[in-house]
C-alpha cells in the first residue's frame, strides 16, 4: 500500500515540478512538504540518542538509549535499548508503526527487573513518548494528505533560506489546530516548527540546531522541543549514526528486547 | 495661665475638624482597599511559610473546591455518570479553574493490567449506558484504591469532582457561579459546594460585611446608653463626635500609608467607639461635678476648670489604652500589627480631641444645666458600690480568699485553653458551609489537607524499597489511628497499584516490591503509558523530595496537631535514611499562623504589662502606686482565659485580640480610680473618707463606662458571624471583670498598703 502511494505521490510530485519549470509558476505549500517527506531515507540506520527532559525549574533528567530503526515502506519498526540511568539499564522499548491507513501502532516494553515483556495496549498510549514534549506523532512522519499547506512567505533563519508553510489539519479533532513550518529551501529538511493547540494557542516550538549529511541522508541529529504552556523542555542528541547497515528483521522481535544489549 | 478670653479661642477647632474629617472620608472613598486574599494576612518571610510556599509550586499544591454529587441510591446510572462528565466539563470552562487542577471519575486515570500490560486509562470515554457497562465501570472503581473511597464514596451514593483553584483567585462571583452551576445540575441528584477556597473567601467576605451591619447599631446603642447617662443631648452629641472623628481620620490615615484594610481592621471602629466615649464620659462627670460646686460659675470657666482638671487621667489612660494596643507591633501577623498601630492612632486622636473638641463644642453649643433632683439620685444609687468596696476592705480575708480561689480556678482554667486555627469553625453549625463540609467529610477522606514534604539529600531515593515502605507506613499509621484523618495518597500508592497490576492484579502483590530497579522501571513505563505531569504532584523528578497528602476531617488545631504528632514519630526513623521531614499546605499553614498569632499575642501582653507599671509609676510617682493599678487588668487577664477554658472558648485570631483590648481600657479604671483618692488624699481626708468619695465619683463613672462600653458590645451578640458574638461576650465580660477588680482588690489593697499615706514606695 504504502510503496504504490509512494511512488504515486512522487510521480505526481515530479509532474508538479516538471509543470513548475515549465510554468515557472511559484512552489506550493503542498509540494514544499511533500519534497520534505519523500527526502531520500535510510533503509535502516542505528545510533544513541540522548533525551534530556528539562522541566520549569531547569531540573534535568537525561536519558541514554540505542536505538535500531528499520523501514520498509510497509512498517517501521524501531527498537530502543535503555543505557542510562542505570536503574532502567536495559529496559527495552519497541515499536511498530505501520503504514497503513488506521491501524493503530503496536508497543512492547520489556522491564529486566520482571524478566517479562509487556505489551502496551494502543489505548493506554500516552500522546507523549516516554514523558518527553514529543508526541509520537511529532516523530513519525505524517502524511502530506492529511493537511491542507499554504505557503506563507519566504525567509532566512540564522542565514538559512526558508519556506514557511502553515498546515492546518483535515481532520478537526486533531492535537493540533496548525503548525508552522520553516523548511531548508536546499535540503528540504526542517528548521523550525510551531505547533498551536486546539484553541489556537501556541504550544510548542521544535528549533533543529543541527543537521548532519550521514552517507547520502540528511538527518536531524540535534533538536529541542519547547512546551510554551508547560515550560518543560525535551532536547534530542543523536550522534553514532550508521546507516543501511542491513540490520535483519529478527532484531525487532521479542527475543531480543529481552536479550538486552 | 490661659485667661478666660483665650480659652475661648479653642471655637476654631470646631471648623479645622470638620475640615479635616472631610478629606478624610474622601480619601478613604478613593483609596482604601478591602484585603480579601488570605495569603496576604500570613507573614510571607515566616521560614514555615517560605518553605510551605515553595513547596507547594514545585508539587503544584493548591486548594480545591469540591462538587459532591449526591445520589439517592446509587451513582452507578447513566444519568448520573452523564452529570459528573458534564459538570467537569463546565467547571474546565471557567475561568478561574485550570482545566488540568480537575479530578473526577470523568477524567481520572485507571492504572490497570489487562493481558499483563500495564494501561493508564480513563475510565471511560463514552458514557456507559447499558448495565453491563455500568457494572464494569463499578468494578473498575471498586478495585482501584487510587480512586475508590477519593472519588466515589465507600457507598457508592456520593460521587466527587475537585477543581484546583491558585489562591487569589476565589471571589464571591465565582463562589455564585458555581453555586448557579449545582442549581443547575439538582435533581433528583443533590450538588454540594465545598472545599477550603469557598470556607477561607466567604470569610475574608462575610466578616467585614457583617461588621459593617453591626457598627450603625453599636452606635445607636452608645448614643442611647451615653444619653442615660449624661442626661445631655449636648453631652452625648460631643462625645460621639469625638469618636467618629477620631475613627473617621484612623481610616483616612489608613488610605494615605496605603495599608488595605483586613478583616481584624473592621472591629477598629466599634473598639474606637466602645473605648473613646471613655475619655467623654469622664470629663462630662466631671463637669457636672464643677457646674454643682460653683453653680454661679460662668460655663467659659466652667469647661477651663474641668479639662484643666481632667487633662492628666484623660492622657495617662488614653497613654495606657493605646500602650496596649501598640505592644501589638509585636505580632509577627500583619493584620493584626495595624490593626494595633491604628487602633493606637485613633486612641490618641480621640484623647486629643475629647480635650479640645468636647470644650469647642461646649463653648459654641453651650452645656446642658444640672437639675438638682437628678443629683440626688446620683449618690444613693452610688451606695451598693460604697458598701461593696467598703465590704471588701473590711474583710480582706474573705475577699482575698475568695479572689484567690477565683485566680486559681482561672488558672486551672486556663489549661484547659486551647487554640484553634479552624476556619470553619468561625461559621454558624447551621450554616450551607459547615452543613455541605461534614456532608462531605462524612462521605471521603477529608476536606482539609496536611503535605507532608520529605526531603532527601540523593537523588533517587523515593525509589529505594524500603523508603517507600516507610511512607507507605506512615500514611497507614496516620490514617489508622488517627480519626481525624480519613485518607492519604503518596508516590507509594503508585508503586503499590502498579506493581499490583503487572502481576495480574493480585491483593498479594499491593506492596513495595523488594527492588529498586523494578520500581524505577515501573516508574518509566508509568512515564510511557500515562500523564507524568500526576506523577510530579507526588515526588520530584530526581526524586529526592516526595509529597505525602493527608485529609483531613476537620480543619482544627486539635485534629491538625493530632496528626502531626502521629507523623512526627516517624521523623527519626526518616531521618536514618537522611531524610528531612517538613510540613506544607493552607492547613498547616493556618496552624501556624494561629501559634503566631497566640505567641504575639503573650509577647505584646507581657510588654504592655511591664510599660504600663512603669507609666503608672512615673505617673504617680510612686512605685506600689504602678504595681497596685495593674492588679485590675492582671485580675481580669486571668479570670478571662480561665473563664475561654471553661467555657472552651478556643483562642483564635479574633479572641486572642480581646486581651490586648481589656488590657487598653481596663486600666483606664484604674488609673481614674487611683488619681482621685490621691487628688481627695491629698486634700486631707482620712483614707476612709477619700475611698468612700472616690468610690462615689469615680466609682460611678468607671460603672457607666463599663456599662456603656458593655451594652455596645453586647450588640455584637446579634451578630451572624460567630466569631464577632464571641468577641462581644468577652470584651464585655472583660470590662466587668476590670470593674470588679477595681471596686475590689485594688481597692482593698490600696486601703491596706496604705497607699498615698504612707511614706512608702515614693520615687
Amino acid at each position: 500500500m504504502k510503496r504504490i502511494q509512494k511512488i504515486m505521490t512522487t510521480v505526481a510530485t515530479a509532474c508538479l515540478m516538471v509543470g513548475n519549470v515549465l510554468a515557472q509558476e511559484p512552489i506550493n505549500g503542498l509540494t514544499i512538504i511533500e519534497n520534505v517527506y519523500n527526502r531520500a531515507q535510510p533503509q535502516d540506520q542505528q545510533g544513541v540518542l540522548t533525551m534530556s527532559l528539562i522541566n520549569s525549574r531547569n531540573e534535568e533528567r537525561v536519558r541514554e538509549i540505542r536505538q535500531f530503526i528499520k523501514d520498509d515502506q510497509t512498517v517501521e519498526k524501531k527498537i530502543m535499548f535503555f543505557l542510562s540511568p542505570a536503574d532502567v539499564r536495559n529496559t527495552s522499548f519497541m515499536n511498530w508503526s505501520y503504514s497503513e491507513d488506521g491501524r493503530e501502532d503496536d508497543q512492547w516494553i520489556y522491564l529486566p527487573a520482571l524478566k517479562r515483556t509487556k505489551r502496551i495496549s494502543s489505548e493506554g498510549k500516552s500522546d507523549y513518548f516516554m514523558g518527553s514534549d514529543f508526541t509520537y506523532d511529532d516523530l513519525g512522519d505524517r502524511r502530506p494528505a492529511e493537511d491542507v499547506h499554504k505557503l506563507v512567505r519566504e525567509e532566512s533563519i540564522n542565514g538559512i533560506a526558508c519556506y514557511v508553510v502553515e498546515s492546518t489539519p483535515r481532520d478537526d479533532e486533531y492535537m493540533y489546530s496548525k503548525t508552522i513550518t520553516w523548511i531548508d529551501k536546499e535540503k528540504w529538511i526542517g528548521v523550525k516548527k510551531e505547533f498551536y493547540d486546539e484553541d489556537g494557542n501556541h504550544l510548542k516550538t521544535l528549533t533543529v540546531t543541527e543537521s548532519k549529511k550521514i552517507g547520502n541522508y540528511w538527518m536531524i541529529t540535534h533538536s529541542e522541543m519547547h512546551n510554551l504552556q508547560k515550560s518543560h523542555r525535551t532536547r534530542m542528541l543523536l550522534k553514532d549514526i550508521t546507516v543501511d547497515q542491513g540490520i535483519s528483521d529478527s532484531q525487532f522481535s521479542e527475543r531480543m528486547m529481552m536479550r538486552g544489549l | 495661665m490661659i485667661s478666660d478670653k483665650g480659652f475661648a479661642k479653642i471655637r476654631v477647632i470646631l471648623p479645622l475638624v470638620l475640615v479635616l474629617s472631610i478629606l478624610s472620608i474622601q480619601l478613604v472613598k478613593k483609596n482604601s482597599r478591602m484585603e480579601t486574599d488570605l495569603d496576604k494576612y500570613m507573614p510571607q518571610n515566616h521560614p514555615a511559610f517560605q518553605f510551605s510556599d515553595s513547596a507547594e509550586a514545585r508539587f503544584n499544591i493548591r486548594d480545591g473546591v469540591l462538587l459532591a454529587i449526591e445520589s439517592d441510591s446509587s451513582i452507578y446510572s447513566t444519568a448520573t455518570i452523564q452529570k459528573i462528565k458534564d459538570l467537569s466539563k463546565r467547571l474546565a470552562q471557567m475561568d478561574e479553574i485550570d482545566p488540568s487542577g480537575i479530578s473526577s471519575l470523568a477524567d481520572a486515570d485507571n492504572i490497570v493490567g489487562s493481558d499483563g500490560s500495564l494501561d493508564v486509562k480513563p475510565f471511560f470515554r463514552r458514557v456507559p449506558t447499558s448495565q453491563e457497562e455500568i457494572a464494569a465501570l463499578r468494578e473498575a472503581v471498586r478495585s482501584n484504591d487510587m480512586v475508590a473511597g477519593r472519588l466515589v464514596s465507600e457507598d457508592e451514593t456520593t460521587a466527587l469532582i475537585v477543581a484546583e483553584i491558585d489562591d487569589d483567585l476565589f471571589s464571591q462571583e465565582f463562589y455564585q457561579e458555581l453555586l448557579a452551576l449545582a442549581n443547575e445540575f439538582s435533581g433528583p441528584e443533590k450538588i454540594h459546594v465545598a472545599g477550603r477556597p469557598i470556607v477561607e473567601g466567604s470569610m475574608a467576605y462575610l466578616a467585614p460585611k457583617d461588621m459593617k451591619k453591626m457598627v450603625p447599631i453599636v452606635i445607636l446603642v452608645i448614643v442611647l446608653v451615653l444619653w442615660f447617662f449624661l442626661r445631655s443631648i449636648r453631652a452625648t452629641v460631643a462625645t460621639m463626635l469625638v469618636v467618629l472623628v477620631s475613627t473617621v481620620w484612623t481610616f483616612g490615615l489608613m488610605a494615605i500609608v496605603g495599608i488595605p484594610i483586613y478583616a481584624v481592621s473592621t472591629m477598629i471602629p466599634v473598639m474606637l467607639i466602645a473605648i473613646g466615649v471613655a475619655d467623654g464620659i469622664h470629663i462630662f462627670h466631671h463637669l457636672k461635678q464643677v457646674q454643682k460646686s460653683n453653680p454661679k460659675t460662668e460655663k467659659t470657666s466652667v469647661i477651663r476648670t474641668t479639662i484643666k482638671d481632667m487633662w492628666r487621667p484623660v492622657v495617662v489612660t488614653s497613654v495606657t489604652t493605646a500602650v496596649g494596643f501598640i505592644s501589638l507591633v509585636t505580632s509577627e501577623v500583619y493584620p493584626i500589627k495595624y490593626f494595633g498601630i491604628f487602633t493606637a492612632f485613633g486612641v490618641m486622636v480621640a484623647m486629643t480631641l475629647s480635650l479640645l473638641l468636647i470644650p469647642a463644642f461646649s463653648m459654641v453649643f453651650g452645656i446642658s444645666p444640672i437639675r438638682q433632683k437628678k443629683s440626688g439620685r446620683n449618690q444613693p444609687a452610688m451606695s451598693w458600690l460604697v458598701s461593696f468596696s467598703e465590704g471588701a476592705n473590711r474583710r480582706p480575708v474573705l475577699s482575698l480568699g475568695l479572689t484567690t480561689v477565683f485566680i486559681l480556678f482561672s488558672l486551672w482554667g486556663i489549661s484547659k485553653v486551647w487554640i484553634n486555627s479552624s476556619f470553619l469553625d468561625n461559621f454558624e453549625k447551621s450554616s450551607a458551609i459547615v452543613q455541605t463540609d461534614s456532608f462531605v467529610n462524612s462521605k471521603f477522606g477529608g476536606t482539609s489537607t496536611i503535605n507532608v514534604i520529605l526531603d532527601a539529600k540523593s537523588p533517587d531515593t523515593f525509589k529505594k524499597p524500603e523508603v517507600l515502605t516507610l511512607m507507605s507506613e506512615l500514611q497507614n499509621t496516620t490514617v489508622s489511628q488517627s480519626p481525624w484523618v480519613g485518607n492519604s495518597f503518596s508516590l507509594a500508592d503508585y508503586i503499590r497499584r502498579m506493581n499490583r497490576v503487572m502481576h495480574s492484579d493480585s491483593a498479594k502483590y499491593d506492596i513495595i516490591p523488594n527492588d529498586q530497579n523494578l520500581i524505577a522501571q515501573y516508574l518509566l513505563l508509568y512515564e510511557m503509558s500515562g500523564d507524568p505531569e500526576n506523577l510530579w504532584k507526588v515526588v520530584d523528578g530526581s526524586f529526592s523530595t516526595a509529597n505525602v497528602t493527608l485529609q483531613l476531617k476537620s480543619d482544627n488545631s486539635k485534629a491538625s496537631n493530632e496528626a502531626l504528632a502521629i507523623i512526627e514519630e516517624y521523623r527519626t526513623k526518616f531521618n536514618e535514611y537522611d531524610i528531612n521531614l517538613a510540613y506544607a499546605g493552607s492547613g498547616y499553614k493556618a496552624l501556624i499562623f494561629t501559634e503566631l498569632i497566640l505567641e504575639g499575642q503573650i509577647k505584646s501582653l507581657l510588654l504592655s504589662f511591664i510599660i504600663v507599671a512603669l507609666l503608672l509609676g512615673v505617673m504617680f510617682k510612686n512605685v506600689k502606686a504602678g504595681l497596685i493599678g495593674t492588679i485590675p487588668i492582671v485580675f481580669t487577664a486571668i479570670v478571662s482565659f480561665g473563664l475561654m477554658g471553661w467555657f472552651n472558648i478556643a483562642l483564635s485570631t479574633t479572641t486572642a485580640l480581646i486581651s490586648s483590648i481589656a488590657m487598653g481600657i481596663g486600666v483606664d479604671y484604674a488609673v481614674h480610680f487611683l488619681e482621685r483618692y490621691r487628688s481627695e488624699i491629698r486634700e486631707g481626708r482620712s483614707p476612709e473618707k477619700a475611698g468612700i468619695l472616690t468610690i462615689q465619683h469615680s466609682g460611678k463613672a468607671i460603672f457607666d463606662n463599663a456599662l456603656v462600653v458593655i451594652l455596645g458590645f453586647l450588640v455584637l451578640l446579634f451578630s451572624v458571624f460567630p466569631p464577632n458574638r464571641t468577641l462581644g461576650i468577652l470584651v464585655s465580660l472583660n470590662m466587668f471583670l476590670s470593674f470588679l477588680g477595681t471596686v475590689s482588690v485594688m481597692y482593698l489593697l490600696i486601703r491596706k498598703t496604705k497607699l498615698f499615706t504612707s511614706k512608702g514606695g515614693r520615687l
